[in-house]
C-alpha cells in the first residue's frame, strides 16, 4: 500500500470499534456454549474455552487499536474518510459494478444451477467485458469490434473452462 | 549423505517420464504467466491448480503445484522489469533496479539477470531443504502439544509483524485467521460452534475456496479499482544471462540464497520479506551502493536470489512440522492433505522418499523457469498487454469454479465470495492478508495442542512455559510483541542508566 492509500485514523478507529464488538460477541458466544460435563469435559476440554481466548485476544488488539486510532486524530471532528470525491465515485462504480456481475453469476447462475455452467460463463465474462470495456472502445469508434471480441471471449471462455475441467482433468462443473 | 543422494535419484528418475515433463513445463509456464500478471499472485494460482489437479496422482499433482509455485514467483520479475508493476508481491524489490535497467535500454540483461539470480536462488534453496528437511524432522519428533501450541502462535505472531506495514493489524488478522478454523465441528466431541444451525458452516470453512476468495476474488476487485492504463513496454536486449553477471556477485548469490531460504523456514513470513531483506543486505555490503535503485545489477541479483531461495525454504517446515512458511507453502500443504500426503515430524520416519520427491520436484521446476527464461519473451509480452477488463472475469470464472471443484458443494462458492469482500475490505484497511491465511491453516493444530497439553498436565500452565523449547518460543513471542511498544524499548535504556 502506498503512502497515498494511508488508511485514516478515523477508518482505524471504526474497525476498531468493529474489531471490539466482533471480539466480545465470539467471548459472549463461547462462554455461553455447553460445557459438555455431562460427556466427561473438563474445563481444558471444554468447547467454548479456544474460541474464548481468541474473541478475548481480538478484543484487547481492538482496544489497542482504538486508543492508537484515537490518539492519532480519530476523535475529531474533520477526519471524516467517507466524503464521496468524484474519484472515490467512480472506485466505487466499479468495485460495486464487480461485485454485483460476481454475485449475479456466482451466487445466482452457477450456484442456484437454474442455468447451464457453460451458459452461465458465456453470459457473464460477455456482459462483464462489454459494461467495463464500453467506454474505451466508444472512444476509439471500435464498438461493434468491442461487442464482437467480448461475444468471441465470452463463447471461448465458456467452452475452454467447461472443457479443461470436465474432460481432461476430470472435474465435475457446478 | 549418499542414502540421501540415491534416494534423490531415484526420485529425478521416476519422473522423468513424457507424462511428468509435459506437466513440469506445462505449470511452470501457467505459473510464469500468473506470476507475471499483475494482480495475481502465486498464492491464488497454487489455489486454483489445487481445484484443477484433484483427480490426478498425488506425486504428479504435487509436481504441476510446485512447479506453478517457482514459475510464479519467477514469473512476477518480467512484470516488474518490463512495467515496474510487481506481478507478485515478492517481485515488489525487483521493480526498483529492474526497471531502472529497463529505462536504459538495458530489459533484456535486467531479466537475464532475474532469470540467473531465481534459478540459483531456487538451487541453494533446494540445497538447503535436502540438507535442513532430515535434521529439522530429527528435532521436530521432540516437540510435544506444548511446543506445537508455541509455534502456532510464534507464526502468527512473526507473520503478522512482518508481512505487512502494521503489525497490529497483522495481528489481527492473523487472530481472525484462528479463530475462522475453529468454525463448525471442533474435534474433541463434535460439538458444532458458531454454524447457527447450518450443516455446511458445521463442516467448517474449507481452505482452499477461503483462500481463493480471500487472495483471488478480492485481488481482483483490488484490480478493478483503477482503469487500466494502456502498457507500454521499454525496447529490450539479448535476455540470454551473461556469466560475468554471475561471476562478479557471487558474493551476492550465495547471501541472497541463504537469507531467502532462512526466511522461508520462519513460518508464514514469505517471498516478498526474503527478497527485501536480500536487498537490503546487498545494499549494506555491497561497494556499489550509489546505483541501488537507479540499476544496480547487484541489486536486482540479491532480490530476484532471495524471493525464488524463499520457495524450498518455505516448504521445510511445511515437511517437517505441517507448518507453513509462506502464504502459497500454506495451499501446499492444503493440496498435500486432499492428496493423502501427511507432513509432519513423523515424515522422515514414514515417508522419507517424498522430501526427496520434493527436491526433485524443485529441481525439475528450476529446469522449468530456466527454460522459459532464456525463450519466452515474446509470449510474456503479449499476456502482459492482455487487457485487464478480459483478465478479471475470466479468473472470476475461475475463482467459482475452482471453489465448488473441491468438494461439490455451492456452499464453497458463498465461502469464497464472502472471504473475496472480507478480504477486499480488509486489504482497503491496510490488513496483510498471510497471517490471516497462516491463521486459518494452523487453528486446527493452535486447539488440539492447547487442550491436549492442558489435558496432559491437568491443567497446569507450567509446562506451557517451562519446557526448554517452549520457553525459548513464549521469550521470542514476547520480545517480538514487546519490542513494539515504545515502553518495553526504553526498559534496557533505562536498566542501562541505572546500572551507570
Amino acid at each position: 500500500m502506498s503512502a497515498d492509500d494511508k488508511v485514516s485514523p478515523k477508518a482505524d478507529l471504526i474497525s476498531a470499534f468493529v474489531w471490539m464488538a466482533f471480539g466480545l460477541a465470539v467471548v459472549i458466544a463461547s462462554w455461553r456454549m455447553d460445557r459438555l460435563e455431562s460427556q466427561g469435559a473438563s474445563l481444558y476440554t471444554a468447547p467454548g474455552l479456544v474460541p474464548g481466548i481468541l474473541g478475548a485476544i481480538m478484543f484487547l488488539l481492538g482496544v489497542l487499536l482504538a486508543v492508537r486510532a484515537a490518539r492519532a486524530g480519530g476523535l475529531r471532528r474533520d477526519g471524516v474518510p467517507w466524503r464521496l470525491t468524484p474519484e472515490l465515485r467512480s472506485v466505487a462504480t466499479r468495485v460495486g459494478g464487480v461485485l454485483v456481475l460476481s454475485l449475479i453469476y456466482a451466487a445466482g447462475m452457477v450456484g442456484h444451477g437454474g442455468i447451464p455452467f457453460w451458459l452461465a460463463t458465456f453470459i457473464f465474462v460477455t456482459v462483464f467485458i462489454l459494461l467495463f470495456d464500453w467506454r474505451r472502445r466508444a472512444a476509439l469508434g471500435q464498438t461493434a469490434k468491442g461487442v464482437l471480441l467480448a461475444v468471441v471471449y465470452g463463447a471461448s471462455t465458456a467452452f475452454v473452462v467447461s472443457y479443461v475441467f470436465q474432460e481432461v482433468f476430470l472435474v465435475r462443473l457446478p | 549423505m549418499f542414502s540421501g543422494l540415491i534416494a534423490f535419484g531415484h526420485s529425478i528418475w521416476s519422473f522423468m517420464t513424457p507424462e511428468s515433463l509435459f506437466y513440469v513445463f506445462g505449470s511452470t509456464l501457467i505459473g510464469l504467466i500468473i506470476g507475471a500478471l499483475p494482480g495475481l499472485t502465486a498464492t491464488m494460482g497454487l489455489a486454483l491448480m489445487t481445484t484443477l489437479t484433484l483427480k490426478l496422482e498425488s506425486s504428479q499433482a504435487l509436481l504441476i503445484l510446485i512447479c506453478t509455485y517457482v514459475g510464479a514467483i519467477y514469473g512476477g520479475s518480467r512484470s516488474a522489469i518490463l512495467l515496474n508493476i510487481p506481478g507478485t508481491p515478492a517481485s515488489a524489490a525487483s521493480c526498483l533496479d529492474g526497471y531502472a535497467l529497463a529505462r536504459q535500454g538495458h530489459a533484456g540483461r535486467a531479466m537475464g539477470i532475474a532469470t540467473s539470480g531465481s534459478v540459483l536462488g531456487t538451487l541453494i534453496g533446494m540445497f538447503f531443504l535436502a540438507l535442513f528437511t532430515p535434521i529439522l524432522g530429527e528435532l521436530a519428533l521432540k516437540f510435544g502439544a506444548y511446543e506445537f501450541f508455541w509455534l502456532t502462535v510464534f507464526g502468527v505472531v512473526i507473520s503478522g509483524t512482518l508481512t505487512g506495514d502494521d503489525p497490529l493489524k497483522g495481528w489481527m488478522a492473523g487472530f481472525l485467521g484462528l479463530f475462522v478454523a475453529g468454525i463448525g465441528q471442533e474435534a474433541i466431541y463434535a460439538y458444532d460452534r458458531f454454524s447457527f444451525g447450518n450443516r455446511d458452516l458445521a463442516g467448517g470453512i474449507a481452505l482452499v475456496p477461503a483462500l481463493v476468495g480471500a487472495f483471488g476474488f478480492a485481488e481482483l476487485l483490488s484490480a478493478m479499482k483503477q482503469h487500466q492504463l494502456p502498457v507500454k513496454i521499454n525496447p529490450f536486449d539479448s535476455v540470454i544471462p551473461k556469466l560475468v553477471d554471475i561471476t562478479k556477485y557471487w558474493r551476492t548469490i550465495l547471501r541472497s540464497g541463504c537469507i531467502g531460504t532462512f526466511i522461508g523456514i520462519v513460518p508464514g513470513v514469505g517471498e516478498d520479506v526474503a527478497a527485501w531483506s536480500s536487498y537490503a543486505a546487498a545494499k549494506r555490503v555491497s561497494k556499489e551502493k550509489e546505483l541501488f535503485g537507479k540499476g544496480s545489477i547487484d541489486g536486482l541479483m540479491a532480490a530476484e536470489t532471495g524471493d525464488n531461495a524463499c520457495v524450498p525454504g518455505a516448504v521445510i517446515p511445511v515437511l517437517t512440522l505441517a507448518i507453513p512458511g509462506s502464504a502459497p507453502a500454506a495451499v501446499l500443504m492444503a493440496a498435500m492433505l486432499i492428496h493423502g500426503v501427511q507432513p509432519g515430524p513423523m515424515i522422515m520416519v514414514q515417508s522419507p522418499q517424498f522430501v526427496y520427491d520434493v527436491v526433485a520436484m524443485m529441481m525439475f521446476a528450476t529446469i522449468g523457469i530456466l527454460f522459459y527464461g532464456l525463450t519466452l519473451t515474446g509470449l510474456m509480452i503479449k499476456v502482459l498487454q492482455v487487457p485487464q477488463t478480459v483478465m478479471v472475469p475470466i479468473i472470476l470464472v475461475l475463482c467459482a469454479v475452482g471453489s465448488f471443484a473441491i468438494a461439490g458443494r455451492v456452499f464453497d462458492i458463498w465461502v469464497m465470495l464472502a472471504f473475496g469482500i472480507l478480504g477486499f475490505i480488509l486489504r482497503q484497511l491496510n490488513y496483510p492478508m498471510a497471517p490471516l491465511v497462516l491463521g486459518i491453516v494452523l487453528g486446527d493444530l493452535l486447539e488440539k495442542s492447547l487442550r491436549r497439553g492442558l489435558v496432559l498436565s491437568d491443567g497446569s500452565l507450567a509446562p506451557f512455559f517451562l519446557r526448554p523449547i517452549s520457553m525459548v518460543m513464549w521469550i521470542s513471542i514476547a520480545l517480538i510483541i514487546g519490542m513494539r511498544f515504545d515502553a518495553v524499548r526504553a526498559i534496557p535504556r533505562r536498566l542501562g542508566a541505572l546500572v551507570r
